[in-house]
């Protein structure tokens, strides 16, 4: 657990339903619902903001969602899809700030102090990473930066989409305050029966409620966390991957490439990047992909697992090629990156006979 | 023997039982291509003449091919898309089928009782020329050796694409030995089996899925007869014929693999042991070892996967000296003590980097390479 004096939190913008607009432009001046089939018990996973227009939300039933808008667009989500923007939206921040408690695909919360000193420079590299998450995938967050967890969380939702919200040390409680006590991390619906039937409809009362009240209307140690919080207390550090579970590299192109030996050149040189980091940790990788984004900014990867963990360069750039030979089959077209990656680590390996 | 000269331009008729034209079908069927960039390599070939229909599947690497009787009313060839016929004749409701070519139209009809098909049918000018074994330097070999072997050692041959020469499995006919040897470079297999007749001298790289195929369709005959071209082994189990590209290139010379002396030599009872194997293997998801830890007077066996929990249980073996701890896929370990023969498996071992090999009761010998642990 790390404790860093400046945290950000950042949260992707109607993420399934951006990336069906990316992989689907035309669904992009449509209200757009993510989720379930209409016509049976399905939940909206995300509305477009053309569809937030007509009181769509998240977790509503399509059904309902259908009533509000019966002009809308529904599509069944693409998981597998979603995955491959998230884990490239995760990279890309990675790039500027390395420290990051990922807590969903769509979400997570930055370590910025350890690359700023003050919140001056915390705006400039949320502003970066804005920029970067922008650039490199074509998707908008929102970010919030505060001295806690909490704070970072309810300013990262202040100003969607595409906000910046920061709130320096001291601010804190003044910018809870006016806030509805459901929109503080940690109230439910039923903390907010509890609140509001006391007589507390802001976060600011909450945390001006007297150790007596709070018993009363909340009592247990949620009440005073839940305060804490209000106050814009918050002792939560980061909770940090111990281990990396992968590792790849990556190259953007100066021009889009299409010449296929030129790809492969590439791609063998980063798988030396890889199996170097492989070497220098002792340990051996399973799956080998290829990640593969086209002109058009869209992006597709390949993977391949084998029975025995590897570590030579040699074998991941033949996997990385054979993988890119297979993207670009399915999906011809110049790319505009290429990177080559491995998971699946372990700390043992199958050791080999000379059979050469 | 089967004529392999198809007669183009007849139209085939014939009348068979639907119960061998299903068994005939099924064991071609194992040939069909699976990838359908060649067309013609997803089809049958039906062959009628002389009151019978010789039916034939290929790939390109391996071919079937099988007999049925049949009354044949009209001579000719033709091909049929293979898994849709396999399908077909599978389901027919009467004892009886018959198969009508139309060429003119190019279809073929199927009926049988109450149901009717009319079927599509490929080219069979198309059909690659098979190899025969007029054409080939034939002996036989008794089923049994040839098919103990095979089991035994061709599972040890490599699935990857990447290195074609370990996908396959060396074949050495010697005198009256046959000798087998297959390697994925993590584990080797090498089988001594004396044939109890001499057979001429013949060494090939052949495909091990073409020796499994070979496995699964040699039912009750005694012999089976051998035919050896430059690039193809072809085999005939009754009138089931099998034949399969050799695969060109250098056998890794696997008596070297062989350490010559160990450190360790213990007989373990093999099923006892296996078993172990067998129960620890539950609890290894992806590559994680199986960690045998070798102490005075035993062995514990533990397989420990992270998020999944652990596994452990000891068996008295004659160990003696330094404890050794050595790590293995447990599934080439199981695979190992699976393919040996005898009540007891002799375990020798170097140390926990090097190789350990299996031995039984006959010439058998496994080797396996470990898994380094970590630390």
């Amino acid at each position: 657990m790390a404790v860093p004096g400046i945290v950000a939190h950042l949260d992707l913008d109607a993420f399934y339903a951006a990336v069906e607009e990316l992989e689907n432009p035309e669904l992009r001046t449509q209200p757009l619902v993510v989720g379930g089939d209409p016509r049976g018990r399905g939940v909206v996973a995300t509305a477009n903001y053309v569809a937030r227009r007509f009181g769509i939300h998240s977790a509503m039933s399509c059904a309902e969602a259908l009533r509000r808008c019966p002009q809308a667009v529904f599509v069944r989500p693409r998981h597998a899809l979603y995955r491959e923007y998230s884990r490239n939206v995760w990279e890309t921040v990675r790039g500027i700030v390395p420290t990051l408690e990922q807590t969903g695909a769509d979400e997570g919360y930055l370590d910025v102090g350890e690359v700023a000193g003050d919140f001056l420079a915390a705006r400039v590299i949320a502003e970066a990473v804005q920029t970067a998450v922008r650039a490199g995938t074509s998707l908008t967050c929102s970010l919030g930066v505060a001295p806690c967890k909490v704070v970072a969380k309810v300013a990262s939702d202040a100003r969607k989409p595409a906000g910046l919200v920061v709130v320096p040390p001291g601010r804190e409680a003044l910018f809870l305050a006016p806030l509805a006590v459901r929109r503080l991390p940690g109230v439910g619906p039923k903390a907010e029966q509890r609140l509001h039937a006391g007589g507390v409809e802001t976060i600011g009362a909450l945390a001006a409620l007297g150790d007596d009240e709070l018993k009363r209307v909340l009592p247990g140690s949620v009440g005073a966390m839940l305060r804490d919080r209000a106050r814009g207390i918050d002792p939560r550090g980061l909770d940090l991957e111990v281990e990396r579970i992968s590792i790849s590299v990556e190259n953007t192109f100066e021009r889009d490439i299409s010449d296929r030996e030129r790809l492969h050149d590439e791609l063998r040189g980063m798988a030396e990047e890889v199996a170097a980091a492989l070497q220098r940790r002792g340990q051996v990788a399973r799956t080998v992909t290829t990640k593969l984004r086209y002109a058009d900014l869209s992006i597709r990867s390949r993977s391949t697992s084998l029975e025995s963990g590897i570590d030579e360069a040699a074998t991941i750039g033949d996997l990385g090629c054979r993988l890119l030979d297979r993207g670009l089959r399915d999906r011809p077209g110049a790319l505009r990156l290429v990177g080559v990656g491995v998971s699946g680590l372990a700390d043992f390996r199958q050791l080999a006979l000379d059979t050469s | 023997m089967i004529e392999s000269e198809t007669t183009v331009g007849a139209d085939l008729k014939i009348t068979c039982s639907k119960d061998e034209l299903v068994q005939g079908l099924s064991v071609v069927g194992r040939a069909l291509s699976t990838r359908t960039a060649i067309q013609i390599l997803s089809g049958i070939l039906l062959e009628a003449s002389g009151g019978q229909v010789r039916l034939a599947a290929t790939d390109m690497e391996l071919s079937v091919r099988a007999v049925v009787a049949a009354q044949v009313e009209g001579e000719g060839s033709v091909v049929l898309p293979g898994r849709t016929l396999v399908d077909i004749a599978r389901l027919l409701p009467a004892a009886e089928v018959t198969l009508e070519h139309r060429a003119a139209e190019s279809v073929v009809h199927i009926s049988s009782g109450s149901a009717s098909y009319t079927l599509q049918t490929f080219n069979a000018e198309d059909f690659p020329r098979l190899p025969d074994f007029a054409e080939s330097e034939t002996f036989s070999v008794a089923r049994g050796p040839l098919l103990e072997t095979i089991t035994r050692v061709a599972r040890a041959a490599s699935r990857d694409e990447a290195r074609p020469v370990l996908t396959g499995v060396l074949v050495q006919f010697a005198g009256d030995k046959l000798v087998m040897a297959a390697t994925d470079s993590y584990r080797l297999a090498v089988k001594e089996t004396a044939l109890g007749g001499a057979a001429p001298d013949l060494e090939a790289i052949v495909p091990s899925r073409a020796l499994q195929e070979l496995a699964r369709i040699a039912g009750d005959v005694d012999e089976i007869a051998v035919g050896v071209q430059e690039n193809q082994v072809l085999f005939a189990v009754g009138d089931v014929w099998l034949t399969t590209r050799r695969i060109d290139g250098q056998f890794p010379n696997y008596r070297q693999l062989l350490p010559e002396s160990f450190e360790h030599e213990l007989m373990v009872p093999r099923a006892e042991l296996l078993d172990v194997v067998r129960r620890a293997h539950v609890m290894i998801q992806r590559a994680t070892p199986l960690q045998l830890r070798f102490a005075d007077g035993e062995v514990t066996v533990v397989a420990r996967t992270h998020d999944v929990g652990e596994s452990r249980e000891s068996m008295p073996v004659p160990f003696t000296g330094e404890p050794l701890e050595i790590g293995f896929n447990a599934e080439f370990l199981r695979d190992g003590l699976e393919s040996v023969d005898g009540d007891d498996v002799k375990f020798k071992l170097i140390s926990s980097l090097r190789p350990a090999v299996l031995e039984g009761e006959d010439d058998f010998t496994y080797l396996v390479m470990p898994i380094r642990l970590p630390g």
